[in-house]
């Protein structure tokens, strides 16, 4: 089975996020760049499946968010080809560029899964992977936790998760694309060494891509800290005095008339 | 009166000759054992950067060299801390050095100097010298096997039990029995031989006052065949003993002999004989058995121990010597002379006894571990036929692997030198290599990758621990500092130990000592990260941290953390021949182009206990008052049995009028907290009995009206400050680190510390 796995680089959380002196992005001299969680999270689980069943996992990314490393690492843990595709902006783009230019690009291969993380920190919505979906013209089933190969040929196995925690095992006809939440095992460690001989051995592809102008439908007007208060309050006392508390609570912040 | 020892006494010459034509067998068998053995050996790697086999032999002639070589081998000098072993140990050796020698005086004896010179050796009082010396020493061996069974069946200590796994080396018992089978049978020997003796005399004296009466008397007995010598000498023999004189005039010399034949006089002289022949023979087949055995038994140690004493490279303990990046899969992978450890090791089980984790009930015994590569060398051969088989998995599983401190409390303790953790950690190079890491660990080299701590905390915020401090402490980045402090990622970022450096820190500023941050620049050094296995990342940090140092004016580097301290003193510093990085190792150029650029070279590394302690030494800190407590102080691993540094912190706590009270286990013997090589990140163990931290602060509450358990770590402080609650006993006994206890000293209230 041919694998496309989508790495998306979102801002480091762990840094202090500063906000520019225009006050509607982030100050990238003081941000740094780290893989998306679920992004990972889909990699592990192309290699998992390749492992299995055979294969090729082929990575495809935004030249946006010191990338570079993180292809490595990719590589470095068993992705067969790296397709970085070239902006002309250090910054990724929104959402709905960013799919048309992956869509672009993963056109290009003979994927029959693609696997791409089904949210980003960065994101509103995680709207990408089905609007990745949309642009191959494919199925999409988001929130997967875990993918095996499938029973018949040309399918696979997803278990998507439901609120609750409830668990459905569904067989997915392929070609599609899943928006995965978690794989089977934590993503796999890669010692130092094999990234740097990844670094010397691998060779990014460039597809050759449509840079689709810029979306200007959403427009970031003021970005700023969420402020700090005091105005938790803990209900306690029997079933009826907690939700008498909770009906005058709504009551007083006028959200019940 | 001239006498010589009697050759071949009451041997018959079928015998006799079935003998010489057994000991070249005898001998062609061991020296093909033995070479079959060595062999093995080199199916491991070079060391590159090591000194040769020739360098090595050259330098133990030298006199420093060469008293160590002879202290640890012939006294085994390393056995000293436990009386009972090296006393038995002793006894064995020197016993079987002596029959050894006795042996072969004999053959120069009988086969070189009568066989050629019709002259004996063995004669007169030299003679009556070799014969007490070699009785003496026949009961010494007897005692030392003695003293080795009473230890094996009465005793029965834990380290000496049997082995969790299947070994083809058979244990001590066959060569034991053996050695107490041929001291005895030797004596009996010597007994019969003797008891023999007496009974020509008394037949001689019951004959007739008469010469030839007496030389009839001799002749019948047939004294003539037992004396293999010239005619002249055999007739000098024939006088004397007609004269009245002893058959063996030196038996009196020999009195266990000489006792055993006054036992055995009263049996007829035709059981005497055959009874002589038959233990005559039963002695050379056990000696030849031995001999034969050496390669293929336990005994084997012989030859590999003192080779292994001899070819060990002596230099810092703190220095890891690095072969492959990717670690150990097969024996194959490992060195030559880490095979030559594995083959050295006799058994003893002291790793075992000291081991941190083996004593808390994780799956790891040192002694099993290197007998489990042992055993796979065994299998091996020379020229490799087919795949070796890997070590890993069913064989050491990766649980046993994990479960290492990396205290060296194994290696320190081993009397023949086998370096454990550096085969642990090699093999955990193959673990890591293939990605198979526990979970935190996994979490936390992700962590130093990233962040270059493994709190997954931002480089900025590490000197966030100044800024409640009333003085402010100069970034070294910008400002030329007598002192780098390296502080070192638990005393940065954990809020127990931030405490202990502000501590330090105020005393530094108290004391004027000139000291400056590498702030955020500074990343992990790399210590446990290279004891975890993860050989790429330790150099990446160790690039990290010397491009920081690199533009930075300072003359001596500080160090709070022993880990970071241990490594920036030995492994910084080292060239990549010295570290012995093979040319196949990743990253070779950059590697020495850090080396290259080694920022450290020339700088001293100390601890803060060396420093406070010079300060006070040198009357520049002043302790205004005792404290008047009664502690006690837990060497840190990587202080105490790395680098030596025992007496600093016990000065330092002598000036601030602690008493100190010393736990059983401290100085060389302490017992590791539990955080070392890596498994400070590690998940609990289930099953297991109890953390080797909880283990030591019971240590310390063991010791009557101790109050404080003095540490100079701050991962110690954590481990114990955690151990000491999950045993209930904090209001007992309070785990404070000795920076803390000076600044009390220095600043704080009497009053507030009552």
């Amino acid at each position: 089975m041919n694998i496309a796995v989508v790495l998306r680089q979102v801002p480091d959380l762990v840094e202090t996020l500063d906000i520019d002196r225009t006050g509607t992005a982030l100050d990238w001299d003081t941000a740094s760049w780290i893989v998306n969680e679920c992004d990972d999270h889909a990699l592990e689980q192309a290699l998992l499946l390749k492992e299995a069943g055979g294969g090729s996992v082929t990575v495809v990314a935004l030249d946006a968010g010191d990338v570079d490393n993180t292809l490595y690492t990719a590589a470095a843990k068993g992705a067969d080809r790296i397709l970085k595709i070239p902006l002309d902006d250090p910054t990724p783009p929104a959402p709905r560029a960013a799919a048309a230019l992956l869509a672009q690009a993963i056109r290009t291969l003979d994927a029959e899964l693609v696997l791409v993380g089904v949210q980003a920190h960065n994101e509103l919505d995680g709207v990408l992977p089905p609007l990745l979906a949309a642009g191959l013209e494919r199925p999409y089933v988001g929130v997967i936790r875990g993918v095996q190969p499938g029973a018949e040929p040309g399918t696979v196995t997803a278990c998507k998760e439901f609120p609750g925690a409830v668990m459905a095992r569904m067989q997915v006809r392929l070609p599609a694309v899943l928006g995965i939440l978690g794989a089977e095992q934590p993503p796999r460690y890669v010692p130092v060494s094999r990234i740097r001989a990844a670094m010397k051995a691998t060779q990014f592809e460039e597809p050759e891509v449509t840079v689709p102008a810029r979306d200007a439908r959403v427009t970031v007007r003021r970005l700023y800290a969420p402020a700090s208060a005091a105005r938790a309050e803990i209900l306690s006392g029997s079933v009826s005095d907690v939700a008498a508390r909770l009906v005058t609570i709504l009551a007083e912040r006028g959200i019940l008339k | 009166m001239h006498f010589a020892r009697p050759i071949m006494w009451n041997v018959p010459a079928w015998a006799e000759l079935t003998l010489y034509v057994m000991i070249p067998l005898v001998m062609i068998a061991l020296v093909a054992g033995v070479v079959w053995r060595i062999r093995k050996w080199f199916v491991g790697q070079p060391e590159a950067g090591a000194p040769s086999i020739r360098q090595q032999l050259w330098s133990a002639l030298r006199p420093p060299r060469l008293a160590e070589v002879l202290a640890t081998s012939l006294f085994q000098s390393r056995l000293a801390r436990d009386r009972f072993a090296i006393v038995m140990h002793q006894a064995i050796f020197w016993g079987m050095v002596f029959l050894f020698i006795g042996t072969a005086l004999a053959t120069i004896d009988q086969d070189f100097t009568n066989l050629l010179l019709d002259w004996q050796l063995l004669s007169g009082n030299f003679y009556r010298l070799f014969e007490f010396t070699l009785d003496v020493f026949g009961v010494v061996l007897i005692a030392g096997v003695l003293m080795a069974a009473y230890r094996r069946v009465v005793q029965r200590p834990a380290r000496l039990q049997p082995r969790r796994r299947g070994i083809s080396l058979w244990d001590s018992f066959p060569l034991l029995t053996s050695l107490f089978l041929i001291a005895v049978t030797g004596f009996l020997v010597e007994g019969l031989r003797l008891a023999e003796g007496l009974k020509i005399e008394a037949s001689v004296a019951a004959a007739p006052a008469d010469w030839a009466a007496r030389r009839t008397v001799l002749e019948q007995v047939g004294f003539g065949h037992r004396l293999h010598m010239g005619p002249e000498r055999q007739e000098a023999e024939w006088s004397r003993v007609a004269d009245g004189g002893a058959v063996f005039p030196a038996a009196m010399a020999a009195p266990v002999g000489y006792g055993l034949a006054q036992v055995l006089a009263p049996l007829s002289v035709e059981s005497v004989r055959s009874l002589h022949q038959v233990l005559w023979w039963l002695h050379a087949l056990l000696a030849f058995g031995l001999i034969v055995s050496i390669p293929f038994t336990k005994a084997f140690h012989l030859v590999a121990s003192p080779a292994n004493l001899l070819l060990h490279v002596p230099g810092p303990p703190g220095r890891l010597p690095v072969t492959s990046e990717a670690g150990v899969r097969t024996v194959r992978d490992f060195t030559w002379r880490q095979l030559l450890q594995v083959d050295a090791c006799t058994w003893c089980g002291k790793c075992q006894e000291v081991c941190p984790g083996f004593n808390t009930g994780f799956p790891l015994s040192p002694r099993d571990l290197v007998q489990a590569i042992g055993s796979q060398l065994l299998r091996t051969r020379p020229r490799g036929n087919g795949e070796t088989p890997s070590l890993h998995a069913a064989l050491i599983p990766p649980a046993e692997l994990w479960s290492c401190c990396a205290c060296r409390a194994c290696e320190d303790i081993c009397p023949v030198h086998v370096e454990h953790p550096r085969l642990i950690i090699d093999l955990r190079r193959h673990l890591i290599d293939q990605g198979e890491v526990d979970e935190g660990v996994q979490d936390a080299l992700m962590n130093f990758q990233r962040y270059g701590n493994s709190f997954g905390q931002s480089a900025r915020k590490r000197p966030e621990w100044t800024k409640t401090l009333d003085f402010s402490l100069p970034d070294a980045r910008k400002q030329a500092v007598e002192y780098l402090w390296f502080v070192g990622d638990y005393a940065s970022y954990d809020q127990r130990a931030q405490a202990v450096t502000r501590s330090i820190a105020r005393v530094l500023h108290q004391a004027g000592v000139d000291v400056g941050l590498l702030m955020d620049k500074e990343q992990n050094a790399g210590n446990d990260v290279r004891r975890l296995g993860e050989e790429g990342l330790f150099s990446l940090l160790r690039e990290k941290n010397t491009q920081a140092l690199a533009g930075v004016k300072f003359r001596k580097v500080l160090t709070t953390d022993p880990h970071t301290y241990n490594t920036l003193k030995n492994e910084y510093g080292a060239s990549p021949a010295q570290s012995q990085t093979s040319p196949d190792a990743s990253d070779k150029a950059a590697a020495e182009e850090a080396a290259d650029t080694n920022v450290l070279e020339g700088k001293p590394v100390l601890h803060y206990t060396e420093l406070l302690d010079e300060l006070i030494c040198q009357g520049t800190l002043t302790i205004p008052r005792s404290l008047q407590i009664k502690v006690t102080y837990h060497d840190p691993c990587y202080l105490g049995r790395f680098n030596g540094v025992y007496d600093a912190p016990r000065r330092i706590l002598r000036a601030l009028g602690a008493e100190l009270v010393e736990m059983p286990r401290h100085r060389a013997s302490s017992f590791c907290c539990g955080a070392g090589g890596g498994r400070l990140w590690m998940k609990d163990t289930p099953g297991i009995a109890e953390r080797p931290a909880e283990n030591r602060v019971r240590e310390a509450l063991a010791l009557p009206g101790v109050q404080c358990l003095v540490v100079a770590c701050p991962k110690d402080l954590v481990m114990f400050q955690d151990a000491i609650k999950t045993v209930g006993e904090e209001a007992r006994l309070r785990v404070v680190d000795i920076g803390e206890l000076v600044w009390e000293a220095l600043a704080v209230p009497e009053a507030a510390l009552t």
